[in-house]
């Protein structure tokens, strides 16, 4: 009976938390083709996929996502080079200095991301002063300082998935390759090197990850080389429009996929392995009859499964025209709006003749601005029943395309906009 | 036999730190030879291994291979070739590849390397499995495919580290005699180190017994079996029983000994120590379990042994008398089973006798533990 | 040493040993060492244009931590208040942040690490795709969710219990929920690592002496999974206390994290040693205030990451 109870309050549980981690990117990417020019779910106006069109002519984050590419191969290089590299020197070190290196290649992980960014922007412009280089010089280059700045510590990471399999390496296995007449290079490009190379990828993926997603460090490093996430921050930060959302649910979605396709390998390499090993002599010499793709591999059919979505979505997408329901929620929202703005009129009217009496003089914003664009001024007088958001994307819609949204929260305290929104 | 190239260590030291692996070891092994060094863990035949090989330098002293000194060549340039302790085969490589390895660092061809691991397959008996991957084989195959695969880099030597320890006794059994017709048939030098004595004295020409970094003895099996130069020599190779005491005459190359316990008894003086032992010196001696036999009841004399049984058992080949013996230690009596019948003593006096040359008169010394 | 060095080289070979020696001496001296000195140094620097760099009236001087502590010379209060409000505040927020991951986080460990089943890998990957995904996006998710019209005000408003939008964001209920949201992960392998490694008979055992479920937690489990907590703990505090986008993006206009003051010397008022004293200032605190938690607990340094 307790028993039981138990058992139903852990689901409950993994349900909630699972909402908590997931739900979050679910509505996000749903927003994605909701046709309302601020990102929410409800009220669901068309469906429409104008967003990743949107983004994909953003020369900001095309740009963005260039530099991410390239700051990412190389942070990916040096910091797995520089991770193994560490690792090796972790398993032979001399035992006395070994608590100490430990704590030197472990700290970067703990060292908040600002601090490193920092310090490696004060120190490479002190070298690059003490070489008497400009600040035009490589050493002061965008792309190098955050390369370095981010290698630091996703080369910690990188080492802690290294080392772990590293552990696992025998030794005697590199010495017999030497004793076979291979020199210390060939030992570790034909032994060691391909032991580790599972170990390796999931290093080099993280790393690239990490790199990807880096903010706290890049902000002071990237110079003249914004980084997607430093132009998603940009954005996010004043005013936030679906194109985003497109973003996100391009990037959920190729996550998605990757991660089962992954799974679906890792599965399949289980029951070959498992194949092989039951498989005779003449089987092997010959041709052994592998399990097919598919059999026991829940995740490879889910692959497929999204695969199948995938190519329906883009179908759509390529046919379907949102046109004539947007004009419809357009029309509709117009007629609504001005029937506000009437009893908004009316009802100031009725204020002003108030205060006036009463010879008061506050409220200059709000009278004098019953645009609906000013919606800081809306969101203070009404009870805002999804009002104010209604408001403001009238306003963008008529007046500014919506991925201008830079421009348009420039006019604006950043920090009052969040807040409104 | 034909003449392989030689191993000479000359004064060899190894010190790790403040410890000493290897003392002053002097080996001269023949070319062609099968050669074990035999000794409990920890005993420094590892090492020596190591630094045959190239991977360790040693502290002081040579280590010659053909007659050339071995010092700053890399295991990569020396005409070596081990088998590990725990094999090393390249897991992700399939038998073949591991097997012509060394084929593969001089840039040999594909189709070269796939006939010559055919070759090597079919001399370990292992045809038509170089597709398999080293995990898929059996402990014993996996075994052979590592002496195919030092066998392949055509060594002048090859290097055993205790390489049957991981297999269960029938195997290593018939891994013996296999292991010593490969070294027959190949004709090169073989390095075995093990700490199972059996082993050493089935397959080897000679053996190097060794303690705690030293080398007490070398030779070959039936002279390490029945004239061992040390008391750890006599106690580690094969099963002894000790009588301790003090020499009370030396007679030539005989002498008689207070035993603790057992009276005097005379014993011949093992050849290394003839003519070093003098009256007086503590010494050991040594005599083994099927060199006794049952004496009538009431002999005595210099070569009679008094004792109370404490218990038997039947092995089948042999009767075990186990009777009280020095230090703690029992007496062990086998008498082999020719279809007499056998009396149980257990609890009595019994006599035991035995012959002269068998008793082995040796130093006082380090007894090798159980 | 030199002992050392030579057996190193024997080992990996001449080029090899050079090319590892090598990286790691450029990561350990080069970008962790170096950078950390070189910030320590520049923070005690007065802030001059580039040419005066070195002149003379490049002295170590105390003025960059003094402003923390005393705010600008000749400025009407006698603290900095604001600025050591914001310090405190963060501390405090990021501590408050870290018993919240701890608390969501350890049945989702403990169910993971001792439950066996193929499901156990999907849940695994479940864990990850949030992780995977951009810091930034992860924060403008949850800003579409607590905006004044996001998703919880809707809901909450549709079910009648709030009548008007209750302001996730200014309240900092959204920030909070940023920053856990954020660092789930960090808290959840570390403990299922050590508590998928304890011996399931032990918690057999326990319950077979009639021992309630809490108590096996209490005095089984929790014990056994210390350093894995711990692992779990430091990193969630010394991220959060270091966040700089969630409070850029979900924090309401009033309370500044102490990051974003950093950020603002740095890229606003172009004051680089002050923002260098102020990041040391933030570095040296977190590490203090994480070794002494970790003696109190009596937990050791080498615990952490694994």
């Amino acid at each position: 009976m307790n028993n039981s109870f138990l058992r139903v309050s852990i689901w409950v549980y993994l349900v909630i938390f699972f909402l908590y981690l997931l739900g979050p990117l679910v509505i996000m990417s749903v927003t994605a083709f909701n046709s309302s020019a601020f990102p929410r779910m409800t009220p669901w106006e068309c469906l429409t996929f104008q967003w990743f069109g949107e983004l994909f002519q953003d020369q900001r984050i095309l740009n963005g996502i260039k530099n991410s590419l390239i700051i990412g191969a190389g942070t990916v290089v040096l910091s797995v080079a520089m991770g193994l590299a560490g690792a090796l020197m972790l398993t032979q070190i001399w035992p006395k200095l070994r608590a100490t290196y430990y704590t030197v290649i472990i700290a970067p992980i703990l060292i908040p991301g600002v601090v490193l960014g920092i310090s490696t922007l004060v120190f490479w412009d002190r070298i690059n002063r003490m070489l008497g280089l400009g600040a035009d010089s490589f050493l002061s280059n965008g792309i190098f300082l955050t390369v370095i700045g981010q290698s630091t510590f996703i080369a910690s990471y990188c080492m802690l998935v290294l080392v772990a399999r590293l552990q696992r390496y025998d030794v005697a296995l590199t010495e017999a390759a030497l004793d076979l007449g291979a020199t210390h290079a060939q030992a570790f490009r034909k032994i060691l090197l391909p032991f580790m190379r599972p170990a390796i990828a999931s290093a080099a993926v993280l790393a690239f990850l990490a790199s990807f997603e880096n903010y706290n460090t890049t902000t002071f490093t990237f110079g003249e080389y914004p980084t997607l996430t430093i132009e998603l921050a940009q954005k996010v930060r004043y005013g936030i429009t679906p194109a985003i959302s497109a973003l996100a649910f391009l990037i959920v979605a190729l996550t998605v996929f990757f991660a089962l396709l992954n799974e679906a390998k890792l599965k399949r390499q289980e029951l070959v392995a498992a194949a092989r090993k039951k498989a005779t002599v003449e089987e092997l010499a010959g041709k052994i009859k592998l399990p097919s793709f598919f059999s026991g591999n829940m995740a490879a059919v889910l692959l497929v499964v999204f695969a199948v979505a995938t190519i329906t979505v883009v179908g759509t997408a390529t046919a379907y025209n949102p046109g004539q329901c947007i004009a419809n929620v357009k029309e509709q929202k117009r007629l609504e709006a001005e029937q506000r703005i009437q009893e908004l009129r009316k009802q100031r009217e009725e204020q002003r003749k108030k205060r006036e009496a009463e010879e008061a003089e506050q409220g200059g914003a709000q009278q004098s601005a019953p645009k609906p664009s000013n919606n800081s001024g809306f969101g203070n007088v009404f009870a805002p029943n999804s009002l104010g958001g209604d408001a403001e994307e009238e306003g963008s819609d008529s007046e500014t395309p919506p991925s201008n949204n830079g421009g348009f929260g420039g006019a604006f305290d950043p920090n009052s906009l969040q807040s409104d929104q | 036999m034909s003449a392989g190239v030689g191993v000479d260590l000359e004064n060899l030291w190894i010190r790790f730190g403040d410890f000493v692996a290897v003392r002053d070891a002097n080996v001269n092994i023949n070319g062609g030879d099968f050669f074990s060094f035999l000794g409990p863990s920890g005993c420094g035949k590892t090492t020596i291994l190591r630094a045959v090989s190239g991977f360790l330098d040693p502290s002081e002293g040579k280590v010659l291979i053909g007659g050339n000194d071995m010092r700053g060549i890399g295991p990569n340039k020396r005409p070596t070739a081990l088998i590990f302790q725990n094999l090393a085969l390249f897991p992700l490589m399939k038998v073949w590849e591991n097997i012509t390895f060394s084929l593969e660092i001089k840039g040999a061809s594909t189709a070269e390397r796939r006939k010559r691991a055919d070759e090597l397959l079919d001399m370990i008996a292992l045809p038509g499995q170089g597709d398999k991957l080293p995990s898929e084989l059996s402990g014993g195959q996996r075994q052979r495919v590592a002496i195919a695969r030092a066998l392949c880099a055509e060594p002048d030597v090859l290097l055993l580290d205790e390489p049957l320890s991981a297999l269960d006794l029938k195997l290593r059994q018939h891994m013996r005699t296999e292991l010593r017709e490969i070294q027959q048939r190949v004709g090169i030098t073989f390095i075995y180190i093990t700490h199972d004595q059996g082993e050493a004295l089935t397959m080897s020409d000679n053996i190097a017994v060794m303690r705690a970094g030293v080398i007490d003895q070398i030779a070959d099996g039936k002279t390490i079996y029945n004239d061992p130069n040390t008391a750890f020599a006599a106690s580690f190779v094969g099963e002894n029983n000790v009588f301790r005491g003090k020499i009370k005459q030396v007679m030539g190359n005989e002498a008689l000994i207070a035993t603790n316990r057992s009276g005097d008894l005379v014993a011949r003086i093992s050849t290394a120590n003839q003519g070093k032992l003098k009256e007086g010196d503590d010494a050991m001696m040594f005599i083994r379990p099927e060199a006794f036999a049952i004496a009538p009841d009431g002999a005595s004399g210099d070569h009679f042994v008094t004792a109370r049984v404490t218990h038997e058992e039947f092995e089948g080949n042999v009767f075990n008398i186990f009777t009280e013996g020095d230090g703690g230690k029992e007496i062990k009596v086998s008498l082999p089973n020719l279809g007499q019948s056998f009396e149980d003593h257990t609890g009595q006096n019994i006599t035991l006798e035995y012959e002269t040359r068998n008793a082995v008169l040796v130093p006082a010394g380090e007894l090798a533990a159980e | 040493m030199p002992g050392f060095l030579k057996e190193f080289f024997n080992r990996n070979g001449t080029g090899m040993g050079l090319a590892i020696l090598g990286l790691v001496l450029f990561w350990t001296i080069g970008l962790i060492i170096l950078p950390q000195l070189s910030m320590l140094d520049f923070s005690f620097r007065p802030n001059l244009p580039p040419p005066e760099i070195g002149g003379p009236k490049d002295v170590y001087t105390l003025e960059n931590y003094k402003y923390l502590i005393y705010g600008p010379e000749g400025g009407s209060q006698s603290y900095n208040a604001v600025d050591l409000r914001v310090f405190f505040r963060t501390l405090i927020a990021a501590v408050c942040v870290t018993i919240f991951n701890l608390i969501i986080c350890y049945p989702i460990a403990y169910y993971l690490g001792q439950s066996k089943g193929s499901h156990i890998r999907i849940f695994a990957i479940m864990l990850i795709i949030p992780y995977w995904i951009n810091e930034i996006l992860r924060a403008f998710a949850l800003r579409i969710i607590f905006g004044e019209t996001g998703v919880l005000n809707t809901l909450f408003m549709g079910l009648g219990i709030f009548d008007t939008p209750f302001d996730f964001i200014r309240n900092d209920i959204a920030l909070y929920a940023g920053l856990g949201y954020a660092y789930i992960l960090l808290m959840i392998f570390p403990m299922y690592n050590v508590i998928e490694s304890l011996d399931g008979n032990q918690i057999e055992a326990a319950r077979d002496l009639g021992a309630p479920w809490w108590r096996i937690h209490w005095r089984v489990v929790i014990p056994y999974a210390k350093p894995g907590i711990s692992s779990g703990c430091t990193m969630v505090f010394m991220l959060s206390a270091g966040a700089l986008a969630a409070p850029q993006i979900l924090g309401g206009p009033s309370s500044l994290w102490f990051t974003q003051l950093i950020y603002q010397q740095f890229n606003d008022n172009n004051d680089w040693p002050q923002g260098a004293a102020y990041a040391i200032v933030l570095l040296v605190t977190c590490i203090l205030f994480v070794l002494a938690v970790m003696r109190l607990f009596k937990v050791n340094m080498g615990d952490i990451g694994k």
